[in-house]
């Protein structure tokens, strides 16, 4: 059941031209975690304000459970809409300890207020001193805090503003999995915001993807990587190669080869052929005769970048394991297993 | 939970309230505008024809005068004091602030007894060299007189905004200047200066703004402005319409001067927010210079604050037996009363306002908050013809159709709450900077944070934003009281018959031949003025640092 829903949802700022947010419409369904992804300025944060109350729409609907909290210039205001929300700067109370700062929201007798506060904390893995104040705590406890706080009170839904943006590398890719555990352990519902690609694929159940304030795809990590409806989601996952090809009966003619493809008789005019680094391999098989020359090896670690070049000087890069040596050789073949064609003109 | 049928998302207590302030705080504005259509009092064509060109001749060149001289004060001292080392110069960064605590017509009177007879000058004189002077050493108590005291107690807002200019201003621009060939008086005129344009002009402004207040210094001068112009059609003639056409002519003088300072301003944006915020290191001059430094900066202080401050000293010393007992502390429990319960009632509205345009953070509710402050740019006598002509309507209408017996008191005008209520108008602005600037720094998250945990706005209020900005409502009392304290022109008109505070009492008994009497509550008055301007310059230093 959907626990969220959006209609066609506008909203312009004081002065701007262009609508912040441009017709939005998705649901989202009970339990599931889902990041908003986009670029500065693309409205992320914008939406996320406005289904917490804190910005209100020029238009549309907001429901929240069945209830309708926004319908056009009227809404429910921010403090009853039990709607949980962690800041990017978590925004704790600087003058109120640990445990009070959670037991802000909670309502009840004090036995209970204090038994539900330091259950959270301890859900959430803080082992502090509860007394202690907020700059006390390192970045990471207080990102935990500000979680517990934020899941106390038992909301109808949980929302995240670039909660990952302030940690440092080494400390992330820990937290994301353990920020999702707790998430899936309390069976909330989330929605998140994020510009990096990498904390949206591997948190999220869905993903959607905003651009000038307009929605541009909603679905689950996979099919937007692999079938992305349009070249702005493609090229939002990482860059994408492209090669110029002129279709015939039984494959395409391109500046690095010859690739068979019986497809291609779809196709009358020229077309661009485009695939992400990891579609393609540095081997040569059968039915694609392609190489290019050499232009540049980087190193990753766990994964080489090969550049080529073909006779014009047009490049394309190709990933590959990084045991690979390619000591000695000018130029390399190589293979597309997976390819979009697209209309060139 | 409320249904989205009851609730319109613009509207909210705080936005209503914040409407109500708006129009209390407007009226005396809106009263001088709609005024201005009826017919001119009796005395407007004798004012027209015989005052009215000295009134403006005399306000022009008032302005001129104080605007070269605290340019030249203000900028040279800001300049060597951010520029070089020199024997002081760390004092001086805060002495030199100090004459703001002395009100206009305070620091008049006492040039007027240094200058005197019976002064400290012409006294050495006679017994050491036995020297007569007739009269007065120098005579001050005219233009040139207004020009100089008046200057030497407003520099300190040139002198306060330009150093913190300079001090703002990169490191490597200056560095840059060097290394391009320009010495430490070419990089100052090239470069640093014109840098610092929008800040001078701004703290120019400001002294701009406070000559057209001024009455004090200018009334005992004997030089007829603008402002006295106000004081004589009211008083003098009992003319209100015609007190109304002078205030609206004062009006246009703030107005032109508000929008040639928005116009120097325009967009640009000198203060270099990237790169390095260190300011140049200080240079260590030949000790020749560092001397002369020394001595620039000491004969600023001597003449704008030290010497005068003794003399009040002196007379206290003289007089304080006569004079303080019981009334006078009944003075300052009226003073400090009157400027407490102004500081607390500006700094709540300060927070009603702000806290409005936090939960609406519409265009306007802005605009509703910046008209509510516009008073610290209207000059006291203008708001006093403009509470008073309103308070007046109403206590007739009440007498006409509420109250029958004849004996019953005035219930607005003449009143401790029609005074109180112009000095929210003046000083807003005094108290609403600092609120403004408490809840810029702890941001909004926080409240907002507070609201999604399902706590209301004005619970939120009270746990969350005003503990968190204690020190800035602290600090907009202290502003506002000080200022009330200094406060002459508006008190004057809008006091209550007979009704003495500490700047009312010592400028009367100036004008009465006791100025050594006077200085008792002069002396009152500018030590309390010293406490915030020392608090000022820790906010600036801190900067510095």
């Amino acid at each position: 059941m959907s626990i969220l829903s959006l209609q066609q949802v506008n909203k312009k700022y004081n002065q701007a031209i262009d609508f912040a947010i441009n017709d939005v419409s998705f649901e989202v369904e009970e339990g599931e975690i889902l990041a908003l992804v986009g670029e500065s300025g693309s409205g992320k944060t914008t939406l996320l304000r406005l289904i917490a109350g804190l910005e209100h729409p020029d238009s549309g609907i907001i429901s929240l459970s069945g209830q309708k909290i926004v319908e056009g210039k009227r809404s429910v205001p921010a403090h009853e809409r039990q709607v949980g929300m962690v800041f990017q700067d978590y925004a704790l109370f600087p003058h109120l300890t640990i445990l009070d700062n959670i037991k802000f929201g909670l309502k009840g007798s004090n036995q209970e207020v204090e038994r539900v506060a330091k259950d959270t904390l301890r859900l959430v893995g803080l082992k502090e001193d509860y007394t202690k104040y907020p700059h006390q705590l390192s970045g990471g406890q207080q990102q935990r805090v500000a979680l517990a706080r934020a899941i106390a009170p038992n909301p109808k839904i949980l929302l995240m503003d670039e909660p990952f943006s302030n940690l440092d590398a080494m400390l992330k890719d820990q937290i994301r999995e353990e920020i999702r555990q707790i998430i899936k352990k309390t069976g909330i519902t989330a929605i998140f915001v994020t510009h990096d690609t990498k904390d949206a694929l591997s948190t999220a159940d869905r993903i959607a993807i905003l651009h000038k304030g307009f929605l541009q795809q909603i679905d689950i990590p996979k099919v937007l990587y692999e079938n992305p409806v349009n070249p702005y989601v493609a090229n939002f996952f990482g860059k994408r190669n492209e090669m110029e090809a002129i279709p015939t009966e039984d494959g395409y003619h391109t500046t690095f080869g010859f690739i068979s493809d019986s497809e291609a008789k779809k196709h009358k005019n020229k077309v661009k052929l485009l695939f992400r680094p990891e579609h393609g391999e540095v081997v040569q098989r059968d039915g694609q005769q392609l190489s290019g020359k050499i232009v540049k090896i980087s190193y990753f670690g766990s994964h080489q970048m090969v550049k080529l070049a073909d006779d014009e000087g047009k490049r394309v890069t190709i990933r590959t394991n990084p045991g690979r040596s390619f000591e000695g050789m000018d130029r390399a073949q190589f293979f597309l297993w997976k390819y979009d064609v697209e209309e060139a003109y | 939970m409320k249904t989205v049928k009851q609730s319109y998302y613009w509207w909210n207590k705080w936005t209503g309230y914040s409407i109500l302030i708006l129009l209390l705080v407007a009226t005396p504005l809106f009263t001088i505008f709609f005024k201005l259509f009826d017919k001119p009092g009796g005395s407007w064509e004798h004012i027209a024809n015989n005052l009215l060109f000295g009134y403006f001749q005399n306000t022009i060149f008032l302005l001129i005068g104080v605007a070269v001289l605290t340019f030249l004060l203000g900028v040279s001292t800001a300049w060597l004091v951010s520029n070089y080392e020199f024997p002081g110069r760390r004092y001086f960064e805060w002495l030199l602030i100090l004459p703001l605590g002395f009100p206009g017509y305070i620091m008049a009177y006492t040039y007027v007894g240094i200058l005197d007879y019976t002064g400290p000058i012409q006294v050495f004189l006679r017994n050491n060299f036995d020297i007569q002077v007739k009269g007065s050493l120098i005579d001050i108590m005219n233009l040139p007189g207004a020009i100089f005291i008046l200057s030497i107690t407003l520099f300190p807002y040139v002198f306060l905004i330009t150093r913190s200019s300079f001090l703002q201003q990169s490191k490597t621009l200056q560095e840059a200047s060097f290394l391009l060939g320009a010495n430490r008086f070419t990089t100052f005129f090239k470069v640093a200066l014109p840098m610092a344009r929008p800040a001078i002009v701004a703290g120019i402004a400001l002294a701009a703004m406070e000559v057209l207040n001024d009455y004090g210094t200018v009334k005992y001068f004997g030089v007829n402005t603008f402002t006295t112009g106000i004081f004589r059609a009211w008083f003098s003639m009992g003319d209100a319409s015609t007190a109304i056409y002078l205030a609206a002519i004062l009006m246009v003088f703030v107005f032109v001067i508000l929008y040639l300072e928005s116009i120097q301003r325009g967009n640009r944006q000198y203060s270099s927010s990237n790169g390095s915020q260190k300011p140049t290191a200080r240079v260590h001059p030949s000790i020749g210079k560092k001397l002369l430094y020394s001595a620039i900066c000491l004969t600023i202080f001597l003449l704008s604050f030290l010497f005068p401050f003794l003399q009040l000293l002196n007379w206290v010393s003289m007089t304080y037996h006569k004079v303080v007992n019981q009334d006078f502390f009944l003075l300052i429990y009226r003073s400090f009363g009157l400027a407490a319960v102004t500081g607390f009632s500006i700094v709540v509205f300060s927070v009603i306002l702000l806290y409005a345009l936090r939960l609406s953070p519409f265009k306007w509710v802005k605009n509703i908050t910046k008209v509510a402050t516009l008073g610290y740019a209207i000059p006291g006598a203008v708001i006093a013809v403009g509470v008073m002509i309103p308070f007046i309507a109403l206590d007739k209408w009440i007498y006409s159709n509420l109250i029958t017996s004849q004996t019953a008191g005035l219930f607005f005008s003449g009143t401790l709450f029609a005074l109180v209520f112009a000095y929210i108008v003046r000083f807003m602005a005094v108290g609403y900077n600092p609120v403004e600037a408490g809840f810029q720094k702890i941001g909004i998250h926080v409240n907002e944070a507070s609201r999604l945990l399902g706590v209301r706005s004005t619970k939120t209020l009270w746990k969350i934003d005003l503990p968190l900005i204690k020190t800035s409502l602290v600090s907009g009392i202290i502003l506002v009281f000080v200022d009330v304290l200094k406060e002459l022109p508006l008190t004057l008109i809008l006091r209550p018959f007979n009704y003495q505070t500490l700047a009312t009492k010592a400028f009367d008994m100036a004008t009465n031949e006791m100025i050594a009497e006077s200085a008792n509550a002069a002396l009152i008055i500018i030590l309390t003025g010293i406490i915030p301007i020392i608090f000022l310059n820790r906010l600036i230093r801190k900067r510095e640092l």
